[in-house]
């Protein structure tokens, strides 16, 4: 009895699904219709995605490939994994592996918690005048070129005349070459990177300390607790999520060290530290023609990447339930 | 509430007045010590005698740059590529991210996460590069603009905006018999223009910044933007300084360390006189992007 009422059932609504499923098809297909203009809207966005992005994906069959620009990619020959097994047994490949992770860790390390300093200094500052005057001038370098960059510490750091070397002139020491000399060359990456986007950085943070309920601060104040206590066990604690997921997907992108700076204020001296993926990618790419082994670089480069930002993101999602998808 | 501020109140503040003033030299002092070279006379950057405000002023390093010929050439380029890309960029975005704001329509998610995908993996250098030299854009301004046409982290936000808006108005616009195109172009591109405005600059800024496309693709000196044009000058520089330091400055009575200062002075003007604009609509479009990015 009960058998049959639960046969009966399920036929009922595996009936009423199929027709659901019919109906659904038929509005869909309505709205399809109706929206066509919607449809011819998406069209250059899309074309555009694939042949300046898609097709570009298909290119990376090359990386298989002795790819002879003359035969095409259709035609040129197959060598599977030839590329790889040489570039894994190439010295230089180490080098500049351990170049891209070392920049890379140096500029987390220091330039992480820098912005997060910054923005708390500033939430202290009382004097309006004074806070607006800092940020709008450590704002300015974000907008500024890796170019201009370049230009304003070549200029700064010069033997002949640089400031810094007239500086160290001044007190007796003899000027030095920083950007020839492997010694000092990633601490002026670090550092100049630093100088352009630590301020610009703290805006997030900014943000999220304004986002703090000013009543908090108000009980932690008659309750006596000093300034700096208030720092440590309100604001720290209330931009956690923010500093956690942003230095989560800063450890996504490790791999990039910085191309565009290095690749404008690098010189063959300082290839031994400062010759990165990036860098090396472009030399034997655009500048030896070796287009298939180049392109095997960056594949490598690229899935890694990608494996270590959608970790990131995952981590985030997991770890302070905020991601950026 | 009247508090009495304590000595370690006090001591604080010294601190962190002390810290963010410091903050704020540092940054400037690189600016500040390019505008006093580009300024000074030969004989102080020669010897080193230039910090921070120009020595016995002149003018001549800096109508130098500005007469070039070259110079001239590549701020015409990099106008021109700002101007036409930031207004093409726009409206490519502004109509992409339209039909992708409607969750409801069919294909929309599947679309999105063709966009979406870009933005964590590409075909890298040179995969990029053979497609533009197979679509025959190497050795063109277009290949400046073209390809940078839409950034989706750019339509993303623009898209935010738009779900944002409320629906009752395209809604009471469907039932006058309105199309979504005519309802995109009259009724929510109007009414998005301060989020249209923060992501024109974004793209102004990148195109004008841009170094990176121009030196792959630009190998003609007459096309070069005055990104490219201040990195030769530079690296030019910086190669034989002293062989050009002798001839130049007989010739000239200008230091060819204030030549380059100059000329970088020239191609940041443009970025410090629209400074004022910059900071408050990026920092708007830092807030919207990191709200819902």
């Amino acid at each position: 009895m009960k058998s049959v009422f639960t046969k009966n059932s399920i036929s009922s609504s595996t009936l009423s699904l199929s027709k659901k499923i019919e109906s659904k098809k038929k509005l869909e297909w309505h709205n399809i219709k109706m929206n066509y203009d919607m449809y011819l809207l998406m069209i250059p966005g899309l074309l555009f995605l694939l042949l300046f992005r898609y097709l570009p994906m298909y290119g990376i069959l090359i990386a298989f490939q002795d790819f002879n620009i003359f035969e095409g990619i259709l035609k040129s020959e197959w060598i599977g994994l030839a590329n790889f097994t040489r570039l894994f047994q190439m010295k230089e490949f180490y080098t500049v592996f351990t170049n891209t992770l070392v920049i890379s860790i140096y500029k987390i390390a220091f330039l992480f918690p820098a912005p997060i300093v910054l923005a708390l200094l500033l939430n202290e500052v009382k004097n309006m005048l004074f806070k607006r005057t800092v940020q709008t001038v450590i704002y300015l370098p974000h907008f500024l070129s890796w170019v201009i960059i370049a230009g304003l510490f070549i200029n700064i750091l010069s033997t002949s005349s640089g400031l810094i070397n007239n500086v160290i002139k001044a007190f007796g020491g003899e000027p030095i070459a920083f950007l020839m000399d492997n010694r000092w060359f990633r601490s002026i990456l670090v550092f100049s990177a630093g100088w352009k986007e630590s301020g610009w950085n703290t805006i997030v943070y900014i943000a999220a300390i304004a986002g703090v309920e000013q009543e908090v601060y108000e009980a932690a104040i008659i309750d006596g607790a000093s300034r700096i206590k208030q720092m440590i066990h309100i604001t720290i604690p209330s931009i956690l999520s923010t500093i956690v997921m942003l230095f989560i997907l800063r450890l996504g992108s490790i791999l990039e060290a910085g191309t565009q700076q290095i690749l404008v204020m690098y010189n063959p001296v300082v290839y031994k530290t400062a010759d990165i993926i990036g860098t090396y990618v472009y030399r034997t790419g655009l500048g030896n023609m070796e287009y298939s082994f180049s392109t095997a670089v960056g594949l490598f480069n690229s899935l890694v990447g990608f494996i270590l930002v959608i970790s990131g993101n995952n981590l985030s999602k997991k770890m302070v339930q905020r991601s950026i998808w | 509430m009247i508090k009495r501020r304590s000595f370690g109140d006090n001591v604080l503040d010294i601190f962190i007045y002390m810290t963010l003033g410091i903050t704020a030299i540092i940054t400037l002092l690189p600016l500040l010590n390019v505008f006093s070279k580009a300024f000074s006379a030969d004989w102080a950057v020669m010897s080193g005698s230039v910090s921070i405000f120009p020595i016995d002023f002149q003018f001549d390093a800096m109508s130098y740059v500005l007469k070039s010929k070259e110079f001239l050439n590549s701020l015409k380029i990099s106008v021109f590529v700002t101007l036409v890309g930031t207004a093409l960029s726009i409206l490519m975005t502004a109509i992409t991210a339209y039909p992708l704001s409607k969750k409801n329509l069919y294909g929309v998610k599947a679309m999105l996460l063709l966009y979406v995908f870009t933005m964590m993996f590409g075909g890298g250098l040179i995969p990029t590069y053979l497609v533009m030299k197979m679509i025959g854009l190497v050795n063109k301004l277009s290949v400046l603009i073209i390809p940078a046409m839409i950034n989706v982290f750019n339509m993303l936000v623009i898209k935010n905006y738009y779900e944002s808006l409320p629906e009752s108005l395209e809604e009471s616009a469907k039932l006058d018999g309105a199309s979504n195109a005519y309802i995109l172009f009259k009724i929510i591109l109007p009414l998005s223009k301060p989020v249209l405005a923060t992501i024109s600059l974004f793209y102004a800024v990148g195109f004008w910044n841009d170094y990176f496309t121009p030196m792959i693709y630009i190998s003609k000196p007459e096309l070069r933007p005055l990104q490219v044009y201040l990195r030769d000058a530079i690296s030019q520089l910086s190669e034989n300084e002293i062989n050009r330091q002798q001839t130049f400055d007989e010739a000239q009575h200008i230091a060819p360390e204030s030549v380059r200062a100059a000329t970088i002075v020239a191609s940041t003007v443009p970025i410090l006189l629209s400074y004022p604009y910059l900071q408050k609509y990026f920092i708007k479009g830092v807030l919207i992007g990191s709200v819902k990015g």
